[in-house]
């Protein structure tokens, strides 16, 4: 099958997604090699094999490469949003504003892992000097070249599969999508192969997300036989046909929920989450928490509000997702309270902020929100992916600059970073702030879009003439308490993001010695500590936020 | 053109100009930045006098042509006119204005700033010190201007950084535990706070400074202006709850017994800058805070809650005053008199009359001068006899003369002598006092007794007794050294406090009359409506 010149164009951030791929197979492996024509003694040259070109061999040209490829996807996304007009393609893939906004997203995220990972996973360049025995350093560059491949073109994977996912308008495309995209990640995961905890990680991580994914499948199947088609247009209209709710149709969602609740690692599927972030390097770590909750949330709005929706009649989950949202926020900030790990706090914070989507998520399935509400809590939930890109991944860029002078495992290798790097610490500091929601920065925002969403959602039902706070308690809809329970959760959080601020800058460094100069990832952290800032207050925010609009129009 | 305005200017110069002195160093190569550590401190003073100019030319009317006494309530000088949007999304505007309540704190800080950065001219890593001190008077001033209060709480939150870095790094011996205990102590009480106006946010109007997305809005002009004709929060509960979490924060920074804790540590590890513009201005704004938004949107709340005011006044009062009895630390003395002024504030404010209101807002003022004053010698002898012991030293009149004369107008100032600034605020809310609980005002007068008490026994043993040199005891910390008189920067910067505090004491009209206007018309319309429905209920 052949796409048109129309379809190429809709899909044109994918398709350099494909290109990249397919260049980081060839580019490494061109070479000088000759081939002697039969009969003759003219050798022809076909690039392919033999000794491979300085350039091309170069085992930075596939960090690169994929950096350059997700950027120019990210462009090409983020300039399609507007334009995007819902064009159908093979019945699977339909290409909205929100789509697009959504691949924007993860191309970005992805685009920011590459760059880090260059530096991460370093690699040696092969120089003549270093030739004691010439073969034996082609050999080991031509291995540092490859395992760079290896690493780079997982990530294009993840990327080209969320993409899709994001594009898709049939279920079953949705999860093949998305479980090209997890196969990707748990490769991902446990590709730190060299220390002991990176294997752990990634087999757990496997195992786990395996399980939860067969659940999903099940429960699509489950669907399958309930509706007999898996189009979203066609679930849709068996659902708001259905007078009361089918068992099938139940469970079914019930068990899709399991699959994606371990994407956005809500509780109580999210046990293998800081093993899984704690084990690998830093920079997979914060694709986990941005990009691949992301992933889980678009799935799960596609299910929740895309078929199962509170337009479509029947709304069965929205109790049991609001328990669930309480259950995550608090867990996750509990935990998060005791962790002496940065990555393992991180990753249970990130745990809280699932909790804190789920609810306003929930808020959409209570069946009270008016359409507006509705645009707006969808909103709140996207933006917050959006800008946790900034701030979460922010956060695990620094991280990983301290990993590759060795630490980033102990809360003590943060101690008396504002001495050895005065920017770089403001930065974290910038960063933890704004996962605590403090105003204002662009986290206090898209935290107060979600409060407002919920509030305005059960802004009908508190008795007015209440006297007293109790009985107006008692009076409002459960939805209500929500609200609270964020405020409440970010009140405790602030203790452990403070803290690392603190530690920061009052306790003495291990070591006097700079960090490492690494200036590419210096720039992404100074960037996302700006653009953390610009998308909390002033015009940059209202732009976003616009785009954003325009994005969910078209859901 | 929307941040020329003069008080957008008096924010946001010192602000940014603040933070790229505190940042540039970190940027320019070597020795730029080198050379750049030693002008730092001239730049600041320059610049932090040159905003006080400008503060003081509005204050006179050459900008804008103000006359304070005809503002009208709900109404401010110099205010912003169309929403200039900083968050449209969420209704959050950049809207400043000044009045009468508002104004001699501006004053207050910009004068406070050159002054303290004037009595600590030589420390330590100037640079960045100073560069602080800056970054300082824009927080300070930009919670007195700002009439959204999500920018208010900005401003309130950001006053804590520089504050506790100071504390923090150019502090005494035990600053780790005393920068903390402030920074969790005022946090945890404005994190109420922002509950707290998060409530009265979800219940504003629609206006033409509602967000586009929320319909909501943080403007406190709007929200008091719909407090006023139809009540902001609808159920009574609610509203009264919203008001005792803006009193947890408004109270813990004035301090009020007993979430004053944190204070007396504070004072006594800051350094002497620090101390001055913590006692001077932050305590303030627990005050204001208070009068601008708890006040002025919940009147009936916080009529219902005037035991509780009294209450929490006659404990800082009393408390107070009897620590300070005891205490042989000369700053934390002084921090104790601060809370037992602070109490004064809230007794004033509980009278609800205009006079007493008027008293609450002079002692702000007053308090404002001389506790910079009391704190600036209790560094200076610091500094010059290495200790803080009131009784380990006699007789500093003969050492160190000037010192021993700031000490005596200060501490006279502090325990209200007349024609003193201090004495025109007690005297106004003991009066205002007396109308509303009649006898009663016997308490708080006697407490001030003690006030006259404490200080006057640590002035005889301080400065006068036995100033034989042979005889005279000299602190152990000298080492057998002279003691010196104060420096020529801390001279001029204590003159300067020691001649206000004479000067509005003699002519107390130039803040007085505004103020008294103000309290007259903020009770007219916003109290005594809700004095009155109190009434008609049974």
């Amino acid at each position: 099958m052949i796409l048109s010149l129309d379809e190429s164009q809709a899909l044109a951030p994918e398709l350099v997604i494909v290109a990249g791929i397919i260049l980081a197979i060839i580019v490494p492996n061109l070479g000088d090699s000759r081939v002697r024509l039969p009969l003759t003694s003219v050798r022809v040259p076909i690039l392919w094999g033999g000794r491979r070109f300085e350039l091309t061999s170069d085992p930075r040209a596939p960090g690169v490469l994929s950096a350059t490829a997700l950027a120019i996807a990210c462009l090409l996304s983020g300039s399609a949003i507007e334009s995007a007009d819902g064009m159908s393609i093979s019945g699977v893939i339909q290409v909205t504003g929100f789509s697009r906004f959504m691949s924007m997203i993860f191309t970005a995220a992805l685009a920011i892992t590459a760059i880090a990972s260059i530096y991460r996973i370093p690699s040696t360049r092969f120089t003549p000097e270093d030739m004691v025995d010439p073969d034996d350093s082609i050999e080991s560059s031509l291995m540092d070249n490859r395992r760079q491949v290896d690493l780079h073109l997982l990530l294009l994977m993840v990327a080209l599969g969320m993409s899709l996912m994001a594009l898709s308008s049939d279920l079953f495309f949705l999860i093949v999508c998305l479980e090209l995209a997890s196969m990707a990640s748990y490769v991902l995961v446990g590709f730190h192969k060299e220390t002991e905890v990176g294997g752990e990680a990634g087999a757990k991580y496997f195992i786990v997300g395996s399980i939860a994914s067969a659940t999903g499948i099940y429960g699509m199947s489950l669907l399958y036989i309930w509706s007999g088609s898996l189009d979203f247009d066609s679930l849709a209209e068996s659902w708001s046909s259905m007078g009361e709710l089918d068992p099938l149709a139940g469970i079914g969602v019930g068990l899709m929920l399991v699959a994606f609740g371990f994407k956005v690692s809500a509780a109580p599927f999210h046990l293998a989450a800081p093993d899984a972030y704690s084990g690998t390097n830093a920079p997979i770590a914060g694709m986990l928490a941005t990009a691949s909750k992301a992933m889980g949330f678009v799935a799960m709005m596609r299910v929740l509000v895309g078929f199962a929706g509170p337009n479509d009649g029947v709304i069965a989950w929205g109790l049991a997702l609001a328990i669930l949202a309480v259950i995550t926020m608090t867990w996750g900030n509990l935990a998060a309270l005791s962790s002496e790990n940065p990555k393992r706090m991180l990753a249970y914070s990130s745990v809280a902020h699932a909790g804190y989507m789920l609810a306003a998520l929930a808020a959409l399935g209570s069946g009270l929100a008016d359409s507006d509400t509705q645009d707006m809590l969808q909103m709140a939930i996207v933006f917050h992916l959006a800008v946790l890109v900034l701030f979460k991944l922010g956060a695990f860029l620094v991280l990983t600059l301290i990993e590759i002078e060795g630490g980033g495992n102990k809360i003590s290798d943060l101690h008396g970073l504002a001495r050895r790097d005065p920017i770089i610490a403001t930065s974290m500091f910038v960063f933890m702030l704004s996962l605590a929601g403090i105003p204002p920065l662009s986290g206090f925002l898209s935290k107060f879009l979600m409060i407002n969403g919920l509030i305005t959602t059960t802004s009908g039902t508190g008795a007015l003439d209440a006297d007293g706070v109790i009985p107006w308690l008692q009076s409002v809809d459960p939805f209500f308490l929500l609200a609270i329970a964020i405020v409440l959760n970010s009140a405790l959080s602030l203790f452990y993001y403070l803290r690392i601020g603190l530690v920061m800058f009052f306790e003495k460094p291990g070591s006097d010695s700079p960090l490492p100069p690494a200036l590419g990832l210096r720039a992404l952290v100074f960037v996302s500590m700006i653009l953390t800032v610009l998308f909390g207050i002033g015009p940059a925010s209202q732009w976003l936020l616009a785009l954003l609009e325009t994005a969910i129009a078209s859901f | 053109m929307t941040f020329t305005d003069p008080l957008s200017i008096i924010t946001l110069v010192p602000l940014l100009s603040g933070l790229a002195l505190l940042i540039l160093p970190n940027i320019l190569p070597q020795h730029i930045s080198q050379r750049m550590q030693s002008s730092v401190r001239n730049v600041a003073i320059g610049l932090s006098t040159a905003i006080f100019a400008l503060t003081t030319l509005i204050f006179l009317g050459s900008i804008g042509q103000i006359d304070w006494l005809s503002i009208g309530m709900g109404s401010f000088v110099l205010e912003t006119e169309d929403p200039v949007w900083l968050i449209e999304s969420i209704g959050v505007t950049w809207h400043l204005g000044a009045d009468a309540l508002s104004f001699p704190m501006i004053w207050l800080t910009t004068l406070l700033i050159p002054i303290s950065m004037l009595v600590q001219w030589d420390v330590e890593r100037s640079h960045r010190f100073h560069a602080l001190l800056l970054v300082m008077e824009g927080a300070l001033v930009g919670v007195f201007v700002s009439l959204d209060l999500f920018v208010f709480y900005v401003f309130w939150e950001l006053t804590l950084v520089p504050m506790f870095f100071l504390i923090m790094i150019w502090g005494g011996e035990d600053r780790k535990y005393a920068s903390m205990k402030f920074f969790i102590y005022t946090f945890t009480a404005s994190v109420l706070m922002l509950v707290g106006i998060l409530v009265m946010y979800f219940n504003t109007a629609d206006s033409m400074f509602s967000g586009s997305l929320t319909g909501h809005h943080f403007n406190l002009v709007e929200m008091t202006e719909q407090a006023r004709i139809g009540g902001l929060i609808a159920s009574e509960g609610l509203r009264h709850l919203v008001w005792l979490l803006l009193l947890i924060g408004f109270a813990t920074k004035m301090p009020s017994v007993p979430v004053h804790t944190w204070l007396p540590d504070a004072h006594v590890q800051a350094p002497t800058a620090g101390s001055m513009l913590l006692a001077g201005v932050m305590l303030k704004m627990g005050a204001y805070g208070f009068l601008r938004v708890a006040v002025a949107i919940f009147p009936e709340s916080t009529l219902t809650f005037v035991p509780l005011l009294v209450f929490l006044g006659m404990a800082s009062l009393v408390y107070g005053a009897v620590v300070c009895l005891g205490q042989t630390n000369l700053k934390r003395m002084v921090a104790y008199s601060s809370v037992s002024h602070m109490g004064l504030i809230f007794l004033g404010i509980a009278t609800m009359q205009p006079i007493g209101f008027a008293g609450a807002l002079f002692m702000m003022f007053a308090h404002g001068i001389i506790s910079p004053l009391l704190f600036a010698v209790a560094g200076s002898f610091k500094h010059h006899y290495h200790t803080l012991e009131i009784g380990s030293m006699r007789g500093i009149a003969h050492h160190s003369p000037f010192l021993a004369g700031h000490m005596m107008l200060g501490w006279m100032g502090s325990l209200g002598l007349p024609l003193l600034a201090g004495f025109v605020a007690e005297v106004a809310i003991m009066i205002a006092f007396w109308m509303t609980f009649g006898w009663w005002v016997l308490l708080p007068a006697i407490t001030l007794i003690f006030t006259a008490l404490y200080y006057l026994t640590s002035m005889q043993k301080i400065i006068f007794e036995s100033n034989d040199p042979h005889q005279g005891i000299l602190p152990d910390t000298l080492h057998g050294e002279d003691p010196r008189d104060v420096t020529w920067h801390e001279n001029v910067g204590m003159f300067i406090l020691g001649a206000l505090t004479i000067l509005f004491g003699i002519m107390p009209f130039i803040f007085w009359d505004m103020m008294s206007v103000w309290s007259t018309e903020f009770i007219e319309t916003y109290l005594i409506h809700a004095m009155n429905a109190l009434e008609a209920m049974p």
